[in-house]
């Protein structure tokens, strides 16, 4: 049955509101267009999964990464690949534009360390804008990856956004887009989120237990947004939620889990 | 027994030269062709004669003279410089054209003259219906070109080199004389591959002298050509001419051994090349494939639409060898056959052996796409491609072909096979539109050396092993391609940062980590390099830095400099 049916027989019926809420949730999808029984990447974290639609990183959509200032390209770049690393096996494009490796280029045993295996990184290095986009769709197209990310050095306009969002729907693939910081203008991603520097944990040695990064989900198409002190456990794969704690050296003699905190 | 043919190209510097001539006008006083016409080399006792036209030849003058001598028997000799180079160049190209007949062609060695080349015609000849036919359309064709060329086929380089060189036909002093071709005088031909403009319908007679020598008879149709045909030396021909040895035939049926203790190896060695006793390597311009298909068309084609249809068709004529052989491309060449002689090539590199002629049709497109794309942007690499006034002729080449084994269609077909397939289409593709070097994998290399201790791999080659991160050493996320310069304020000359600039900035160091000391690998440099010590650097702010420094304090360094190598998540 065709969703535009159900919904004025849902809405005319006098019933509990939770369970219209419900039906809504569920119908909604199916409206736009997305796959019922979507696959998805689930953060492992009940509080930030709980925002995102299908509880999780939704596969066969468009994802924006951000910096939150410029200088910030580093973190955000580790927050994407630790999302790439969490995929499922198989192989991993990026995609680089010469204006992005301004910050550098991926190194392979920074990518190892942050528990991205190196050797499934394929690395498409484009002469221009216009090539790494074209990459990132014909890499879509071809389902040869389990997902794409691209690094871009201009910001994306909506209709580029509605052609790789649609490329990733029809393979059925993530796509993960990074673009440099500034203000947000429309575009037809799933998800948006802003990274930002933050001081990493530390051990009681004051040696770098894990890399922290505050992370702000801007925008999130049928789920809400939220702002989480996000810590990356390279060794495991997992990501886990830090108390926010200005001075690193408070967090000194923690417990080596972080205590699960919830903000924003 | 291979069949070579042999093309000598009388007067090639002179008619070389006159052609480029037509092409780009000289800023100084043209040369006219019908007046005496000499190219000088330098050579002892000041410049010498390399080549000369017919109307200098007529004037009673000959190659090696020396140009004084000549100027005073010729009057008003016109004496310009000879470019080996240039002739080299463009004898080149037509040979990469007559690739159209047969993918073996070989230029004439310097030995040999250098103003000719030989084809392979062994096995090609009867796509052409039979020698005789080859060699009348060659002949026509260089003939449309304006090149008068002598032509001669036989069981071995050395006699096909003769008889081109001493046949009959071209045994009078001055070969360009007997010419049967229209318009015989102007021997500054409009049609050289030099020139833009393509003469497509030449007169049915042609320009050339043909020389067809059956299978076995080489000692016959050597014996009554002068002794110089076997390619020899000079000093060597004059020796023998002195001892009374002016045709081949009088050496034919004489002892060996004399000669050999006479003359070295070379005498008996060309002989022996001539009569095929021994074998003579050829190296040929272009490598030949191992699966070639070829197509001429009726109408020269220009569009890129045209010229993919053409190669799909050429690669399904392919397919069927590669299926039987059990093999796959793993590189292509498509060479395309310009109407005025020009030939372009396009070559194709796959991540895996493919068969696929919809792969290979796409993957040309997207090559074709490439290079309008620069040349729309007035690139260098545009003007080597120019479909000028078309395509005559198509050829595909498997230049690298690969094992494949042949899969079974199955019903449920697996999941990985499938996609090792699709991410080698897909590199294939990305590397046609983006550049060979522009897709990579990173693998890594036994190094302690940060920017050495990785490097990156083709995509196509076998998958590289990681080993699992070592947790002591902390490595960046980002590393940049060279370490930057900072300004570093720090406690103690040896100790960690304090504060640091970069890229203009200021960062107030929250929190050092280190030092990891990473010496310089010795055995690489002959000057030693300092040894750096390396940080990991945190900001109040959360940005990781990778410092290091260079020098050991007061060991190797009175004042350590400091640079930023890389940036951490």
């Amino acid at each position: 049955m065709p969703p535009t049916d159900a919904l004025p027989r849902l809405l005319g019926r006098p019933g509990d509101r939770a369970e219209v809420m419900e039906e809504l949730r569920r119908l909604l999808p199916r409206l736009e267009g997305l796959p019922r029984e979507a696959r998805t990447l689930p953060f492992a974290l009940p509080p930030l999964d709980a925002r995102l639609p299908q509880g999780g990183l939704a596969f066969g959509v468009l994802h924006e990464v951000a910096p939150a200032t410029e200088p910030e390209m580093p973190a955000a770049f580790g927050f994407v690949a630790a999302i790439l690393g969490r995929m499922p096996p198989g192989m991993l494009l990026i995609v680089l534009t010469p204006k992005c490796t301004r910050w550098g280029r991926p190194h392979g045993h920074g990518l190892n360390r942050l528990g991205l295996n190196p050797a499934r990184v394929i690395l498409v290095e484009a002469a221009d804008e216009q090539q790494a986009l074209w990459a990132m769709e014909e890499a879509l197209r071809s389902a040869a990856p389990v997902a794409v990310a691209g690094v871009l050095g201009t910001k994306l306009d909506l209709k580029t956004s509605q052609r790789l969002n649609l490329a990733a729907g029809n393979s059925g693939l993530p796509c993960v887009l990074l673009r440099p910081a500034g203000p947000a203008e429309s575009s037809a991603a799933t998800t948006r989120w802003c990274v930002g520097a933050a001081p990493a944990a530390r051990d009681r040695f004051g040696l770098v237990g894990g890399w922290r990064w505050r992370v702000r989900l801007e925008r999130c198409r049928n789920g809400r947004v939220g702002e989480w002190l996000m810590e990356f456990d390279h060794a495991a794969h997992r990501f886990s939620l830090a108390a926010a704690l200005a001075d690193p050296a408070l967090s000194r003699g923690a417990s080596p889990q972080p205590s699960l905190a919830r903000s924003g | 027994m291979p069949r070579i043919v042999s093309v000598w190209l009388p007067r090639w510097p002179i008619l070389r030269f006159l052609a480029a001539q037509v092409r780009n006008p000289p800023s100084r006083e043209a040369v006219d062709p019908e007046r005496p016409f000499v190219l000088a080399v330098t050579a002892s006792g000041g410049p010498r004669i390399a080549a000369l036209n017919a109307a200098a030849e007529a004037d009673g003058l000959f190659a090696g003279d020396l140009v004084a001598d000549a100027r005073a028997k010729a009057g008003m000799l016109q004496v310009r410089d000879v470019a080996p180079a240039a002739d080299a160049a463009a004898l080149r190209r037509l040979a990469l054209w007559a690739t159209r007949y047969t993918p073996a062609v070989a230029l004439w060695e310097e030995d040999n003259g250098a103003d000719g080349f030989f084809l392979d015609v062994t096995g090609a000849a009867h796509l052409f219906g039979g020698e005789q036919r080859l060699l009348a359309d060659l002949a026509h064709r260089l003939g449309g070109f304006g090149l008068p060329a002598h032509l001669a086929a036989a069981d071995t380089p050395g006699t096909a080199w003769a008889l081109a060189r001493y046949g009959e036909a071209s045994s009078s002093p001055s070969p360009l004389a007997g010419e049967g071709r229209g318009g015989g005088s102007s021997d500054c031909g409009t049609g050289v591959p030099d020139l833009p403009t393509p003469t497509p319908d030449p007169s049915p007679q042609g320009g050339g002298e043909k020389n067809y020598l059956p299978s076995g008879r080489e000692a016959d149709a050597l014996a009554a050509l002068p002794i110089e045909a076997l390619r020899l030396a000079p000093e060597t021909s004059t020796t023998l001419r002195r001892l009374g040895f002016k045709r081949v035939g009088a050496l034919l049926d004489k002892p060996r051994a004399p000669f050999a203790a006479r003359f070295a190896t070379e005498l008996l060695r060309r002989l022996d090349q001539a009569l095929g006793r021994t074998s003579e390597p050829l190296a040929y311009v272009v490598s030949p494939p191992v699966y070639h298909s070829l197509r001429y068309l009726l109408e020269p084609i220009a569009a890129q639409e045209a010229i993919v249809a053409v190669a799909t068709r050429l690669m399904k004529d392919l397919v069927h060898a590669l299926v039987r052989d059990g093999v796959g491309a793993r590189a292509l060449r498509l060479s395309l056959y310009r109407v005025d002689g020009e030939v372009q090539a396009i070559e194709i590199g796959f991540a895996m052996p493919t068969r696929d002629a919809s792969h290979v049709a796409r993957l040309i497109d997207l090559k074709l796409e490439r290079i309008a794309g620069t040349a729309e942007a007035g690139m260098a690499e545009a003007e080597a491609f120019d479909a000028g006034f078309g395509f005559e002729a198509l050829g595909l080449a498997v230049t690298v072909a690969e094992r494949m084994d042949d899969r079974q269609a199955e019903l449920a077909p697996a999941h990985d096979s499938g996609n090792a397939e699709r991410y080698a289409a897909l590199v294939d593709t990305l590397r046609q539109r983006l550049g060979p070097r522009s897709v990579k994998r990173l693998a890594p290399v036994a190094s302690h050396v940060p920017e050495r201790a990785e490097a990156a791999s083709l995509a196509a080659a076998a998958t590289p092993v990681w080993p699992a991160p070592d947790e002591t050493r902390p490595r960046p996320l980002l590393l940049l391609p060279h370490a930057e310069p900072a300004d570093v304020m720090a406690p103690v000359p040896d100790g960690p940062p304090c504060r640091f600039q970069w890229r203009g900035a200021l960062y107030d160091v929250a929190c050092a980590q280190g030092p990891e000391r990473i010496a310089a690998e010795w055995w690489r440099h002959d000057t030693p390099e300092p040894t750096r010590d390396y940080y990991v650097v945190e900001d109040k702010a959360g940005h990781r830095f990778w410092l290091y420094r260079e020098g050991l304090y007061e060991r190797e360094t009175a004042s350590p400099r400091w640079f930023v190598h890389g940036l951490f998540a």
